[in-house]
This record gives C-alpha cells, sequence and structure tokens, in this order.
C-alpha cells in the first residue's frame, strides 16, 4: 500500500528543495546584501508603528472559527462513510442520518441566536 | 537499512526538531507554525503505519483547521511575552519535577517492553489496492455506531458552547437590512408638494 504514497513522497522532497533553494540563492547567494539600520526598519520610509501589533480582537472571529472546526470534523465522518456506502446498506445511511440530523439541531440553534450574523 | 526506515527517521527527525522548537521558539506564531510543522511529520509517520485515512484527517483537520483557530488566537491575544516570562526562575525546580514525573510515566506505560515488536507481532504489509479508509468505514457505522452517535452529540455540546461562551449581542451596532432597502416602495420616501408658483418679478 505505501507504494502508492511514493508521488506524495517525491512531490514533498520536490517542494522543499525548491523553497530552499529559493530561499538560500535569492537570499544569501545572488542577491546583495549590505544591510544598514534604516533598510531593516519595519517601514524604510514612512512613520515607524505607533503601538503593537498584538491587539485584543472580538471574540466573534473565534465563534466563526470554532463553528467552521465543527462542521469541518463533521466532514472527515463523511469520507469513510462515502467510500463503503454499498457495503454497510440502510443502516448505515441510518446511522448517518441521525448523526447529520443531531448535528443540524446545532446548525438550527446557531442559526436562530444569531452566531452567523455579523450586526 | 530499508527506503521505508529511512523515511521513518527522516520524518522522526523532523518532528523531534519542530516539537523541540515548539516549546524553545521565542515568538508564539513561530512556536504555532512549529506545531504544524510537527502535525505534518506525524502524519507522514501514521502514513508509514499504513493508517492513511488518519493520516491525510490529520492535515485536514488539524493543519487545516485547528492550527488557524491556533494562529488566530496567538495572532489577536495581545501576549506580553516579557511579562510571560517573570518567575521563570522561580517556577524552575517544581517544572522539572512536573516534566520528570511525567516522562517517567510515559516511559512505564508506552515504552518498548509494553509496545516493543517481542510484544505485537510486526503486521505483514499490506496490499496496493489495501483501502484504510474502507476499513475503518465498514466498523463506524455498523459496529461502532453508538460511540459514532456519542461523537455528533460531543460536537452539538461544542457548538453550544462555543455560543454561549462567546456570543455578544452589540444592540448599539448601526447597520442597514439590505431586504428592507430593497422593498422600499417610491410612496415611502418621496412626498410630492403642490405649492403656488412664484410671481415673476
Amino acid at each position: 500500500m505505501l507504494e502508492n504514497y511514493l508521488p506524495v513522497l517525491i512531490f514533498i522532497c520536490i517542494g522543499l528543495i525548491t523553497g530552499a533553494a529559493m530561499v538560500v540563492m535569492g537570499g544569501f547567494m545572488l542577491a546583495p546584501r549590505r544591510p544598514d539600520p534604516a533598510k531593516n526598519s519595519p517601514y524604510e520610509c514612512g512613520f515607524e508603528a505607533f503601538e503593537d501589533a498584538r491587539l485584543k480582537f472580538d471574540v466573534r472571529y473565534y465563534l466563526v472559527a470554532i463553528l467552521f472546526i465543527i462542521f469541518d470534523l463533521e466532514i472527515a465522518f463523511l469520507f469513510p462513510w462515502a467510500i463503503v456506502l454499498e457495503d454497510i446498506g440502510v443502516f448505515g445511511v441510518v446511522a448517518m442520518g441521525i448523526f447529520l440530523g443531531i448535528l443540524v439541531i446545532g446548525f438550527i440553534y446557531e442559526w436562530k441566536k444569531g452566531a452567523l450574523e455579523w450586526e | 537499512m530499508s527506503f521505508t526506515e529511512i523515511v521513518f527517521y527522516a520524518f522522526s527527525a523532523i518532528m523531534i526538531t519542530a516539537a523541540l522548537g515548539v516549546i524553545s521558539a521565542r515568538n508564539p506564531v513561530h512556536s504555532a507554525l512549529f506545531l504544524v510543522l510537527t502535525f505534518f511529520a506525524t502524519s507522514g509517520i501514521w502514513l508509514l503505519l499504513e493508517a492513511e485515512f488518519l493520516a491525510i484527517t490529520l492535515v485536514l483537520v488539524y493543519v487545516g483547521a485547528v492550527m488557524v483557530l491556533f494562529l488566530f488566537v496567538v495572532m489577536m491575544l495581545d501576549i506580553n511575552i516579557t511579562v510571560m516570562r517573570q518567575g521563570f526562575i522561580k517556577y524552575l525546580p517544581i517544572g522539572i519535577l512536573v516534566a520528570l514525573v511525567l516522562v517517567t510515566q510515559m516511559v512505564l506505560l508506552v515504552g518498548p517492553e509494553n509496545f516493543g515488536l517481542s510484544q505485537f507481532a510486526e503486521p505483514a504489509l499490506k496490499a496496493a489496492d489495501y483501502s484504510n479508509t474502507r476499513e475503518l468505514g465498514r466498523v463506524i457505522y455498523t459496529d461502532y455506531v453508538y460511540p459514532f452517535e456519542v461523537a455528533s452529540v460531543i460536537l452539538l455540546v461544542a457548538i453550544v458552547a462555543a455560543i454561549a461562551l462567546t456570543m455578544r449581542r452589540r444592540p448599539e451596532t448601526k447597520y442597514q437590512t439590505p431586504i428592507k432597502q430593497m422593498m422600499v416602495k417610491k410612496s415611502d420616501r418621496l412626498r410630492i408638494v403642490k405649492m403656488q408658483a412664484e410671481e415673476k418679478q
């Protein structure tokens, strides 16, 4: 079975080598490097940053992200189900129906609660 | 050393290096990115164990979704690193003690005497047309249907908990309602007033 994944391994290796070669050649070998304090500053022409980039964000971003993760996990359960659908028959369809039904309750809840609204 | 072993050691080396990077990087964002690399290397090792579905799910769910959330959280919280580093020396002894206890427990529980090749024979390599996903699917939706439904209830609890903890209403926010804008009639907005024409002077 592992031999099917040899192309993936080759792809990873080529990706790593290409990326590393670009960084090394572009950053260290070919490009001229004459840094000075002004060039190294975050804004070479313009104001220095007034405050820290880290600031408190609205918590609603997390809510969207968490809801996304939950439905992402739900999708992960659908892949093996779709592959064996012919073997497991009606029982499997009903099992997945209950699974999705329970999650649809959650979906209706978040919809009615207004968690998907951005005000 | 076979080719599979070389791949295994390469992935293990990447994984251990990245895991060390997670706990030693100064910038929390770098830590999170090292964790992404750790997950990638772990999924490679799982693939070597022929757990292809788990390996791909690890990349899809953890790298694709969970780490995005982690990066979100790390980038958005205003973590003051110097404040967090205060008292490092003070808490060092108890930290080392806890770490030692954890390492001892892990060595005792998952050490080679419990899970080595002497305890379990090496499983035979599967044929090229073997589908791990198919095997998983055959048991999840039949033999393990009850835990499968429990998983959906846990996800439902997670939805409700996330909404209960983070939903904030902002009644003072001003926003437009596009449907009301679309449904507006000429008579709602425009008033034609008859008035006397002005005399020319």
